[in-house]
């Protein structure tokens, strides 16, 4: 079958996000733009050297279980908070608009997610730790850990951390038995997942595919391992300003915690199912930007367009991935240029949420598809002083209508991996 | 007609040899890796052995390696094992190639946690005989104690990006874990993006080790190692009927993907073509297979429909054979469920009886191995198999590597915990 002669098309969508637990909600504060970053609640990081994020607070992942099935309390216990938040953004994102039991041949519906390395809880690991503590600060004794200490670790704690684990109970939850892949790729993962669930779907391999992104470093584990190397704001006491992605006075990300799901679909299988359809996935590309010059992110950015059979004219807004790093935000400014010279509206969502990682991708990419079905596009929020490193025309203040029919979405990795989609207005 | 995906480079670091050719040669010989570990004090886990990668020197591979001290050894052994594949594939410096066209996807998994750190700050925030840390306590004690660059070297995607900028590979950059799958899942899906056009040549395969405290304890915990601490080289027993467990290994294999006439076009050593790919998910279970292989059968059935194969056609099975009593009864029916009679005279055989479990690795290295099996004409055995098990009735190779000429396809499976089934088919060309 030759490439690309089916279209996929974005159905049901998903969202827990710092601004927002569903779509409706999530998508009203975006275009409010509300600031979720605020003084971080769910964790005492007191000693650490940015204490304010994105979190969810709105969010207990009990009220979704009776919604998935009867073995999904029972799961509960043994998935992390990432893995929860994922699961439970595909349940919304079936919700919203996947295909009912019988609808779908269980083969011919794939999962893909992106995700990352998940911490432990600590007090999966409290007791035991303690046992086999060491005379010397700093050490566990090996010896005492591997008695005393494993005894004392949950049977199933591995399982509760696998970054798999969110693709696999969403397999088993909606028996979903064709191709399942995790993307482990930082913040480009979900992104990366689309397009590799894209191509599958280009391949006639699934009628459907949940694709989803999903990570929160509110963990003490992981917020505090991610606070040794982080280039976090240091605006600790102006939460609501603090992120101010490709603004001249921008000093540094903060984390945010979110997941999200779409429902990537067959054109010919949603029409014959009736399904509601937010706007199509036209193109797709990824690459390394060796030593992340720009250079190498604007040739994807134009082979996701050449892919989509497009000239950068002919598009709306680029939503791209910018949270306020000096050093990345210029980077991608710099391939934005590149290919679209100022003109291009330019849209970040960081400064309301926090960098939420692997969850980004798919998250931004929900703004884009509701952008180009409802028309209109969110401002940039705490944007307010050009930057000369930026040479990018970031859209802020109230919503603007969407004038042309495709949207841009870009990530990547601090390492330099990228990945960038095309989306199109889906006119019928 | 689709773009035709060829295997033009192979490279390993595993417990039992450094190169594909080292390896090959221990497999044949039915050398097992398994020892009492080393990496750590193990001496009073419930497990006290597993198949290490030895002596391994990645200043053999690449300059200045010290550049990797703070790195993973996942992230060492990937870049040693895509140095080889690279220089096998004669891809190595100036290429003439366009580094765009070039993409790395690897099924990779994190570096170690700083285990005595993480550790120690949790019982830092823990009271005497308490279940329940602090998180003040836990954040300070342990913002102290943890080095950031090790820690970022602990995240997932930092192998890929390792193994691009070092050898400028510009091109498509993915990092997958699907547990035991993730590597024969990179293969598998880095060839259908060069069919697609995303890249001409992609350095696909993966790099793990979870031979660290946390890694053995959870295992441990899920009592699926081997715990045969008096007899480690039989503990990895895959279909024998006294197997208990797998045995944990580590280490990197890497092949290069190529589109066909790329490669002829250069004039590269063309090892086989990568004919079919098939995955499928369980949903079934976070730890048991289908007790029939249901996902295994279909992603068998997949691969085989895709390679345009029957099952008469398949000359040799590598099995996932972890030497657990769950997968190896359900890789036995799921194979009789993917070739019928045939499964009966079809060798199968298990390179973890060697190597150990190398996880995210595993399906890289076994794809290699199956390559080399085709080429040079000979099975590579299932070691230690002592008791026929009446649930896995198969042809295993027991024990002896077995000369057979004409195998024209060999056949790959892995399956990782959680339920994603990857089948791989390699073909000569």
């Amino acid at each position: 079958m030759p490439a690309n002669s089916r279209r996929t098309v974005l159905t049901g969508l998903g969202v827990l996000s710092p601004i927002g637990s569903k779509l409706s909600t999530f998508w009203a504060a975006a275009l409010a733009g509300t600031c979720g970053v605020r003084p971080i609640q769910l964790l005492d990081v007191s000693p650490l050297p940015c204490r304010i994020g994105g979190e969810i607070l709105d969010y207990d992942p009990k009220a979704f279980v009776p919604a998935i099935n009867k073995d999904g309390r029972k799961s509960l216990k043994n998935m992390a908070r990432t893995v929860h938040l994922g699961v439970c953004a595909a349940q919304l994102a079936m919700d919203d608009g996947g295909p009912q039991k019988g609808q779908i041949d269980p083969f011919r519906f794939g999962i893909e997610f992106g995700c990352v390395m998940v911490a432990t809880d600590i007090d999966d690991i409290a007791c035991a730790t303690k046992l086999s503590a060491a005379a010397t600060p700093g050490m566990i004794d090996l010896k005492a850990w591997g008695t005393v200490g494993i005894e004392s670790v949950p049977p199933n704690w591995m399982l509760k951390y696998l970054p798999n684990m969110s693709a696999c109970h969403t397999s088993i939850f909606f028996d979903a038995q064709g191709p399942n892949n995790t993307i482990t790729e930082a913040d480009a993962s979900g992104i990366l997942a689309l397009a590799e669930a894209y191509r599958i779907m280009n391949r006639g391999l699934a009628d459907f595919f949940l694709v989803g992104g999903t990570e929160s470093k509110i963990n003490p584990v992981s917020y505090t391992r991610h606070s040794t190397f982080t280039p976090f704001t240091k605006k600790n006491d102006t939460p609501a300003t603090a992120i101010r992605p490709f603004d001249l006075h921008r000093d540094g990300i903060a984390f945010g915690e979110a997941a999200a799901a779409v429902g990537l679909e067959d054109l010919e299988f949603a029409r014959n199912r009736g399904a509601k359809i937010y706007a199509e996935v036209v193109g797709v590309a990824a690459g390394f930007d060796k030593g992340m010059k720009g250079k190498i992110l604007a040739r994807i950015i134009r082979n996701a367009l050449a892919e989509a059979g497009i000239e950068p004219s002919e598009v709306d807004h680029v939503n791209s991935h910018a949270g306020g790093s000096p050093y990345l935000d210029a980077f991608e400014a710099r391939a934005i240029h590149e290919v679209f010279g100022h003109g291009v509206p330019v849209y970040a969502l960081k400064g309301q949420t926090g960098n939420t990682g692997a969850a980004a991708g798919i998250l931004e990419l929900i703004v884009s598809a509701m952008a180009l079905h409802e028309g209109k596009l969110p401002g940039t929020i705490n944007y307010t002083t050009p930057d000369p490193e930026c040479p990018v025309n970031v859209h802020v203040g109230a919503p603007r209508t969407v004038t042309k029919p495709y949207a841009v979405k870009i990530s990547y990795t601090d390492m330099g991996q990228c990945a960038v989609a095309v989306l199109r207005r889906y006119d019928g | 007609m689709r773009k035709r995906v060829v295997i033009t480079g192979m490279g390993v670091v595993t417990p039992i040899g450094h190169t594909v050719r080292e390896m090959f040669a221990n497999i044949l010989e039915g050398v097992s890796g398994t020892a009492p570990i080393t990496h750590f004090d193990a001496s009073t886990f419930p497990t006290t052995f597993a198949a290490e990668v030895k002596n391994f020197d990645l200043g053999h591979w690449i300059p200045n390696a010290q550049r990797f001290t703070k790195a993973g050894s996942n992230a060492r052994f990937a870049l040693a094992a895509a140095q080889q594949a690279l220089a096998d594939g004669n891809l190595l410096g100036a290429n003439g190639l366009d580094p765009t066209r070039l993409g790395v996807y690897l099924g990779s998994g994190e570096g170690s946690e700083d285990f005595h750190s993480l550790a120690s700050s949790v019982a830092d925030a823990t009271e005497v005989g308490g279940y329940k840390a602090d998180t003040g306590k836990f954040c300070s004690a342990a913002f102290g104690r943890f080095d950031g660059e090790h820690e970022l070297e602990v995240e997932m995607n930092t192998t890929a990006g390792h193994v691009a900028y070092e050898f400028d590979l510009c091109g498509p950059n993915l990092t997958c874990l699907t547990a035991c799958a993730a590597s024969a899942q990179a293969i598998g899906e880095a060839a259908a993006m060069i069919r697609h056009g995303d890249a001409d040549i992609m350095v696909a395969g993966g790099a793990h080790s979870m031979i660290h405290p946390l890694g053995v304890t959870g295992f441990n915990r899920l009592t699926a190692l081997s715990q045969r601490n008096a007899d480690p080289k039989k503990a990895s027993r895959p279909f024998d009927l006294n197997r208990d467990g797998f045995v944990l290994g580590e280490g990197a294999g890497m092949v290069i993907l190529e589109e066909y006439e790329h490669a002829k076009k250069r004039g590269a050593t063309i090892y086989a073509e990568l004919t079919g790919y098939g995955s499928t998910g369980d949903a079934y279970r976070m730890t048991d297979p289908h007790p029939k292989g249901r996902g295994a059968v279909m992603s068998m059935r997949n691969a085989l429909i895709d390679a345009g194969l029957k099952p008469a056609d398949i000359g040799y099975i590598n099995a996932h054979g972890t030497s657990t009593s769950a997968n190896d009864e359900a890789e036995t029916a799921a194979v009789k469920g993917a070739l019928g009679e045939l499964a009966y005279t079809t060798p199968v055989s298990s390179s973890k009886s060697m190597l150990g479990h190398l996880i995210a690795a595993g399906g890289a290295v076994e794809l290699i191995i199956s390559i080399l099996a085709m080429r040079q004409n000979v099975l590579p055995p299932t070691i230690n198999y002592e008791t026929p098990d009446p649930l896995c009735d198969l042809d295993y190779v027991p024990n002896q590597a077995r000369p057979k000429t004409g195998v024209r396809n060999v056949l790959s499976n892995s399956f990782g915990f959680g339920g994603q089934n990857i089948t791989l088919i390699a073909s000569r060309t």
